[in-house]
This record gives C-alpha cells, structure tokens and sequence, in this order.
C-alpha cells in the first residue's frame, strides 16, 4: 500500500515548468517581441493598405508599372544566372591554392564588404555619357562619342545588371567555393585514375556535387535580388522618365516620391503570387539539411 | 616546368589579371575623382593632371554646403552601426540558446519564422515599415533606423548562430548543469565562449548591414543632424551640378571603415556566414 | 556518500516506455554497474538518477531523500560522460575547480582541492593545459578529476571508457576501480562491455529492453545465471547454447538434441521429461576426451598463446572451446568434448528461465 502511494507521488506534477523552460521562455522573448512589432505589424498593416481595389485600376492603367514588371523579369533573369554562373566558374579559380589567389581573393571581397553607395554612385559618374572616364576614353581612341550609357532604358537596364552583379559576385563566389571545397577529394583522385579530362571533371564530378547547392543559390539570390533597391536607385534612379524602375523602386517612387502610399504597397503585394511559392520553396530547402 | 604547365599558369594569370581589374574599376575610379581637383571634375581623365588631397581637407573641415555636418554624420554611422551590432547580438544569442540549448517548446517555430523573415527582401516592407514607425513615434529618431536594421540583422543572426549552436556538444550543458551551473550561467560561462568565433562573424555583418543601409536610413531620418552618412552622400544627387570630386572623397572616407573591419575579421566572417548562408 | 534507491522508476517518451519500473539499491560506497546491450535502458535510468532526464514514474532516492523533483545541480552528484564533455574553452585547472567555482568556494579551498584531486589522478603536469592539448586518456582523467573535485554522494559514470584504444581501457579500468578503492564513493557505471562490468563491478545489474534480467556480484552471474539472456551476456567468449529436450528416468538425467545426440547432465535438475530446454556449457568447462561427451568435428583452431580457442561443428550446432593446455587439434578431425557436469547450465526454452538449481 505505502509503495503505490510512494508511485505516484513520484508522477511527475503537471503544468509545473523546470527552470529550464522558464529561462527558455525568458531568453526568446526579446525576438518575439521584435519579431510581432517589426515584421507581423508592418507585414500586416501592408497587406490591409494593400487592400484598396483602386489601387489596382491605377497601377493596371498605369503604362509605367506594366513597363516594371518587364524590367523586373528581365533585371532577375539576366542578373542572377549571369551573376551565379561567373561565381560557379571563379569558385573554380579561387580553389586554387597559390598564395597569389589568396592575395587576389582578400581583394576581390571588397565589393560585398564596402557600401553600395559610393562604389555605385562611381560606377555612374564613370558613365555618365558626357563627363564620365569611359566615354572619354572612347573619344579619345576613336574620336567619337560613346553611348548614352544611362540614359537609354536597355543599357540601362544592362548598367544596372552589370553593377548589382559586380557587388553580389565576391558573396556568391565564396558560397560557391565553399560548397567545392566540402567535394570529398578522393573523388578528384579516383576520376584522375580513371583519365577524366578536366572538363569531363567538371561534369562527372564538380557539377553534380553543386547542383543542389546552385538551385538553392538561384532561388536565393532571386528573391534577394528582387529587393535590389540601391543598384537601380543610385545609378539610373529609375529613369530615364521611369523607363528603368523595378518593383523594389516602384513602390518607394508611388508611395513618396508621388504619396500614393496604397499604390506603392499594392506593388509590392502583386508580386506576392510570385514571391511566396518561391519563399516557401526556398524555406523547404534551408530547412532540410537540418538536424532536428 | 613542362610546356602544359606553363600554359596552365598563365591561363590562370590571365583570369586573375581580368577579376583583378574588373574588382578595382569602380573603386580605382572613385579614388581617382577623390584625389582630382575641382577644375579637372569633368575632364574624364585616367589620372588628374594634379593629383590633389584638397577633396579630403574639404571633407574634414566641412568645408561645403553639403558637409556642414559631416562629422556628425559620420557619428551617427557609427553610433547606429554599433548599436545594430550590440542588440542583435543580444537577441540573437539570447534566442538561439533557446531554442538550441534549452530547446524550449515552440523553437522551432520562432527559428522557422526567423527563417522567413529573412527572405523577405527589405525594400518590400520599406513603406508598411515606415507607417508603423510612424504609428511608434520613432520617425525622425535614430532608433527607428536602429530597430529597423536590428529586424533585418537578427533572421540571419539567429540561423547562422543556431547552426553552429547545434554543432556543440549538449553533453556539455549536462555537465554544466550537474557541476551547479544555473541556465543563466550556462549562458554566460559556456555558451557565450564557445560561441564567440560565430558572435564575432555575425556582429560583424550586423555592424556591416547597418552602416551600408541606404534605403532605409533615407526614409527614416530626415534632419541634417540625424541622418547618417549615407543619406548625406545621396543628397548630393539631388542637384546637377554636385561637387563629384568632393562626393567621392566623402565616399572613400565612408567606406574605409567596413573595408578595415571587414579585414580585421575576415577570418570569421569567410567561415562563419557562407557556411550558414545556404545549406545545400 | 550515500545510498541510492531505485524503486519502480519507468522512463516514457509520449506513449513509448522506455523503462518498465525498475529497483535497484545500491548500499552506500558500492560500484554498481549497469550493463546491457544498447537501447536497453542503461543510460535513460542513469539520466534519470542524475536528473538529466524527467522521472515519468516511480522514485529515485539519494540518501534519505527523494530527488524526483530536484534539479541536477541540487543533487550532489558528479558525473563522467563518455564524449567526456569537458569544457574546451578552460584549462585543466579551470576544468575541475569550475562546481567549486559556481558554489562560491573560496580560492583557496578551490586551489587545494583541484591539487589533490591532480595528485590522485596525476595531472599536476597539466593543469594549464587545454583539453585539446590532451590524449584521450589525459582527457578522461580530467573528467575524472572534474567529478572528485567536488567529493559527492555518489559518481554517475556514462560509458566513460568506450572512446579509448583497446590498451588504454583496460590501463583506465584498473585505475578507476583503484579509485573507488581509495575513496569509496558509491558509484553507478553504465557500460555495454560485460568485461569492464565483470572486472569491476562490486555487482552488476543486467538489463534488457527496459527491464532488470539480473543483480548480483560478477561470479553470482558467471555462475548462475537466472535467464538464458544473462547466461548468453556474460562470459567470453559466449555460452555454448544447445536446444535440445529434457529426459530423465529413475536412474539419471539428460538431454536430447534434435540430431539425437545425448549431452550428459547431473542430478540437480528441476524440470520435466519430454520439457524443451536449451542446454548451457561455456567454452572454459569443455575439456577434450578420446571417447566421452559431445562428438564433434573440430573447425576453426585459433591459439592466442594462453589458451586455444577452438570452433566446432556438432551436429549442425556450433561449439566453441577454451583449452589452456596444448592439444594437437587437427582441423577436420573428429574428437569428443566433454563438459564439467557441475558447470552445466538448463535453461527452460520457452520462458528462458534457469532450472538447473
């Protein structure tokens, strides 16, 4: 009798938390609070301003953001296969292991590492079609002018490529080094003994070890690059007369350059359709290599 | 040296040679304007006749218009940066010994909607982030630019720490635990030292993030004595006829900092956040 | 020091139990050591007592108190982990004076005592050393030194020994049991490894799926085993176990293997004729005979030096024997091998239970 007492006296209470989860609770709310005041509140009061059904007459009739969606498609779809494919093609020289490369690497960070605006608002005074050093140094070998290099919508559209993918480069190039460098190295060797070609290496051995990991830069870097603001604001500022504005501009413009703040949120809210398989695509994946 | 292996060398010196140029055009350019006279500005010269340091000495006297605050802007910089640096930290270590120490109940679900969050890109919520500020009444302070950045700082903070929070041996906490250490002081005397290499990294980035933001400081603060350095360099181009030397010279003075620290800690930051960055 | 009592204690995770209400008391100053194959229970019940895992049911005493409820911290216990678990980024020192450190002792109370417990252990040498800077077996003895530092009620050991080379286990065995030996802590030592068990062990607790098959001191065990799972467990190499079906008349006993062979027993038998038993002898009790015992053809002959270990097929059923003196065992030869009468174990074949008395 005293020892089915004594049992259930040793059940353990419950509702009681162990000191454990008290501190737990404790040390996760200051990103919770974070987390419902600046992100829940202002993705929310977002999609509720995004609600006004005449902010999408506007924008349909607006010849301006049909233009932007073309730009978006073409920015991203240039811009990120372009970008990724040079950093898996650098990662292979960077795996090199010579001093020089090591040297050249430190350098070739500095893009990602020091801030956009003073790199890109060099990038547009250089082009600048009148006053700028490339236009100059045309003239002066060929006795004519250079292109306008910002003022026309497809180089600019180009110019803007060229400089988001002159910033981003040295960061996808690291992950990409990264992913070469976890290649096991006796695959090298066993396809070296079997007389693989560098090229057939390449193929045999480096791409299917990467794919994975380029898909997931693909769609990482496509959701990133959609939020590009600085590369096309600082170096054409969308124009000329809007010509060059994609959605992460449009909606600044709308909402305060023009103070239609329900238009310039409706923006961004179009492009949820888009956005959100991809988020969830991408969320699917990052979590996967996890251990529980 | 055989022949193959000649060819093979200067193949990769001729790439090397190639990225070694295309790295350094804009930034050669922007010193080059930043050391031209102002009689030169327009030339497009490969190099100024006479190389001059006047640029500079106008930036550090506030000697134009557009400078008349900038060693005030330049504190606001740093005083942002560094406080983007220290909050997230906090958050981000407090939250991920959470959920990857004390594995609380609801872990998952917190690091899952960190994880969202840092898909989202920034300028999508730059306007809803806005009017919320302005709902706070932290417009026109440096904390909304502060809050805003720690926001956008911690998604990524808390993944990457939690990544590397995972990799240590719980077995470690158990003993802790079993020599009398309290939650508190696992945190403080085990997990914050064992973590410092990553805490290093991702303060690092936050600092970084922080002090790079453009968008978001443009449309947060708007008195001259507020803004950071940033906004002031963007409000040259609200005119035409922009002193660009001078410009540039502010620029090469703002950027010099990240680029130190970058360097400094290169050897975390290389490791710390392209092995959290992706996962393949 | 102090007792520990383990009364009815079940482990449950959601609707799977683990552990199906153990008891177990250990008097004061004993080494007990829980032994069993992995994913028996071992370590769950060890947490348990430690308090690193929640007690689902039942009761855990340490001393005359219950410690269900108390936190690990508050139990006055140390434990040695088999990763070891030190903390890499303290020395040595650091390392083991860090409880003392926590529970305010002064410094040089602290000082003193991790010097004493580096004498024991001898790492005077290394007290400013970093663990990575350290063997394997400096490692564990730092963990060791970390759990006498604070002079406990009772010592939790977690496989402490599975992460060393071969040599080196053996050379810790001894040490730790000399440990105990000079400072008669109760201790409670997990392993898989039935020889660091028998070598050790004051008594051994055999567990398996969650359940105790048997308690007792290393000979009781090797002796009698009370189930066909303890006699299979212990010794190496293992039990010869042979099916077969019990006879018995008015003058003798025996069993009878499915292949018609009969293997000779003595009269202390409980048990019926015509019952399924499985019949018991170790290697060790088998000696060669030119005509009595088990007919067997000699397989496999592997001399180690000491011994000579030698497999054999009996009629389908494979027999393995240890023989100390130098036999000319011919490979494919034909010989009889005949079992210590006293030393034979009869186990029932359905329940597994022991019926020799």
């Amino acid at each position: 009798m005293v020892a089915v007492i004594d049992v259930q006296a040793g059940e353990k209470a419950p509702g009681r938390l162990s000191q454990e989860a008290i501190w737990g609770l404790i040390f996760l709310v200051p990103y919770i609070v974070l987390f419902l005041t600046l992100v829940i509140y202002p993705v929310g009061y977002g999609l509720i301003l995004g609600t006004n059904p005449k902010s999408y007459v506007r924008l349909w009739t607006d010849p301006v953001f049909t233009r932007t969606i073309v730009n978006t498609v073409v920015f991203l779809g240039v811009a990120v296969n372009i970008k990724l494919f040079l950093a898996l093609l650098l990662s292979g020289f960077f795996v090199h292991e010579k001093r020089w490369i090591r040297w050249l690497s430190v350098i070739f960070i500095l893009p990602w590492a020091i801030p956009s605006i003073p790199t890109i608002l060099s990038f547009r005074w250089m082009l600048n079609a009148e006053w700028g050093m490339l236009n100059s140094l045309i003239f002066r070998l060929t006795l004519e002018d250079g292109p306008n290099w910002l003022l026309d919508r497809w180089s600019g559209l180009g110019m803007i490529s060229l400089v988001h993918i002159w910033k981003y480069l040295p960061f996808w190039t690291l992950i990409m080094l990264a992913g070469r460098l976890a290649i096991p190295k006796d695959l090298y060797e066993s396809a070296d003994v079997d007389g693989a070609s560098p090229l057939q290496k390449f193929f045999y051995v480096t791409f299917p070890s990467m794919r994975n990991l380029y898909i997931t830069c693909t769609l990482l870097s496509t959701i990133m690059s959609l939020g590009d603001f600085n590369s096309i604001y600082l170096l054409t500022g969308g124009g000329p007369a809007d010509s060059t504005q994609t959605l992460a501009t449009l909606g600044i413009r709308y909402a305060f350059g023009m103070s239609e703040v329900e238009v310039g949120v409706t923006t961004v809210v179009v492009a949820l359709p888009v956005m959100l398989p991809l988020l969830v695509l991408m969320l699917r994946r990052m979590r996967k290599g996890e251990q529980p | 040296m055989s022949l193959r292996k000649v060819l093979v060398e200067a193949r990769l010196m001729l790439l090397g040679v190639i990225i070694f140029v295309w790295t350094l055009i804009p930034i050669y350019h922007l010193f080059v304007m930043s050391i031209t006279p102002r009689v030169e500005t327009f030339a497009g010269a490969l190099w100024p006749s006479r190389p001059t340091l006047e640029n500079y000495e106008t930036v550090v006297k506030q000697g134009h218009y557009y400078l008349e605050h900038f060693w005030q802007q330049l504190w606001n910089s740093a005083f942002v940066a560094v406080m983007v640096c220290v909050i997230t930290l906090v958050i981000a270590s407090t939250a991920t010994f959470a959920i990857s120490r004390l594995r609380v109940r609801g872990g998952r679900l917190v690091s899952n909607m960190a994880l969202a969050t840092y898909l989202i890109p920034p300028a999508f919520l730059a306007i809803p982030m806005y009017k919320v500020m302005g709902v706070y009444g932290l417009l026109n302070t440096q904390w909304s630019l502060i809050l805003t950045m720690v926001t956008f700082a911690s998604p990524y903070a808390i993944w990457v720490l939690k990544q590397y929070a995972d990799k240590l041996p719980y077995e470690l906490d158990e003993a802790a635990r079993i020599d009398g250490a309290s939650p508190l002081q696992i945190f403080r005397l085990i997990y914050l030292p064992l973590m410092a290499p990553s805490l290093v990294a991702i303060g690092t980035y936050a600092l970084l993030l922080a002090w790079n933001e453009y968008l978001y400081a443009f449309l947060l603060l708007s008195a001259d004595k507020d803004i950071t350095l940033a906004v002031a360099l963007g409000h040259f181009l609200t005119t035409d006829d922009a002193p660009f030397n001078v410009l540039m010279a502010t620029g090469a003075v703002y950027a010099l900092p990240p680029a130190a620290i970058y360097y400094v800690f290169r050897r975390y930051m290389v490791s710390g956040l392209t092995a959290g960055a992706v996962k393949s | 020091m102090a007792s520990v009592s383990v009364e009815a204690v079940r482990k449950r995770y959601g609707a799977l139990e683990v552990v199906h209400g153990i008891d177990i008391a250990i008097p004061d100053g004993e080494f007990v050591v829980l032994v069993g194959p992995s994913g028996c229970g071992k370590s769950t019940l060890l947490r348990m007592i430690a308090g690193l895992e929640e007690i689902s049911g039942g009761i855990v005493r340490i001393g005359e108190r219950v410690v269900n409820e108390i936190p690990s911290k508050d139990r006055d216990i140390a434990m040695v982990f088999q990763n070891y678990a030190l903390y890499p980024h303290m020395t040595v020192r650091e390392n083991m004076g860090f409880s003392l450190k926590l529970r305010k002792a002064d410094r040089d109370t602290i000082g003193e005592r991790v010097k004493r417990a580096s004498e024991i252990l001898g790492l005077d040498a290394l007290l400013d050393r970093y663990p990575k800077q350290l063997s394997g077996g400096q490692r564990q003895r730092v963990a060791m030194g970390r759990a006498i530092v604070r002079n406990p009620q009772v010592f939790l050991f977690d496989e402490p020994l599975s992460n060393l080379d071969a040599k080196l286990r053996v050379q810790m065995r001894t040490e730790i049991k000399a440990l105990h030996q000079q400072l008669k802590t109760t201790s409670i030592y997990v392993t898989h490894d039935q020889i660091e068990a028998m070598t050790m062990a004051d008594r051994i607790v055999v567990m398996h799926d969650g359940i105790v098959e048997q308690i007792g001191t290393p000979l009781e065990l090797y002796d009698r085993p009370a189930n066909l799972f303890v006699a299979g467990f212990i010794g190496s190499p293992a039990i010869n176990l042979i099916r077969g079906t019990l006879r018995r008349d008015a003058a003798r006993s025996w069993v009878s293997t499915d292949a018609g062979i009969d293997l000779p027993l003595n009269g202390n038998i409980i048990g019926q004729d015509g019952q399924a038993v499985v019949y018991g002898i170790r290697p060790e009790h088998l000696s060669p005979s030119d005509s009595q015992g088990l007919p067997v053809t000699v397989g496999v002959v592997e001399p180690t030096g000491a011994s000579t270990f030698v497999y054999a097929d009996l009629s389908g059923a494979q027999i393995c024997g240890v023989f100390s003196e130098r036999h000319g065992f011919n490979p494919g030869g034909k010989m009889h091998l005949m079992p210590q009468l006293d030393r034979v174990h009869l186990f029932d074949s359905a329940t597994g239970r022991r019926l020799s008395a």
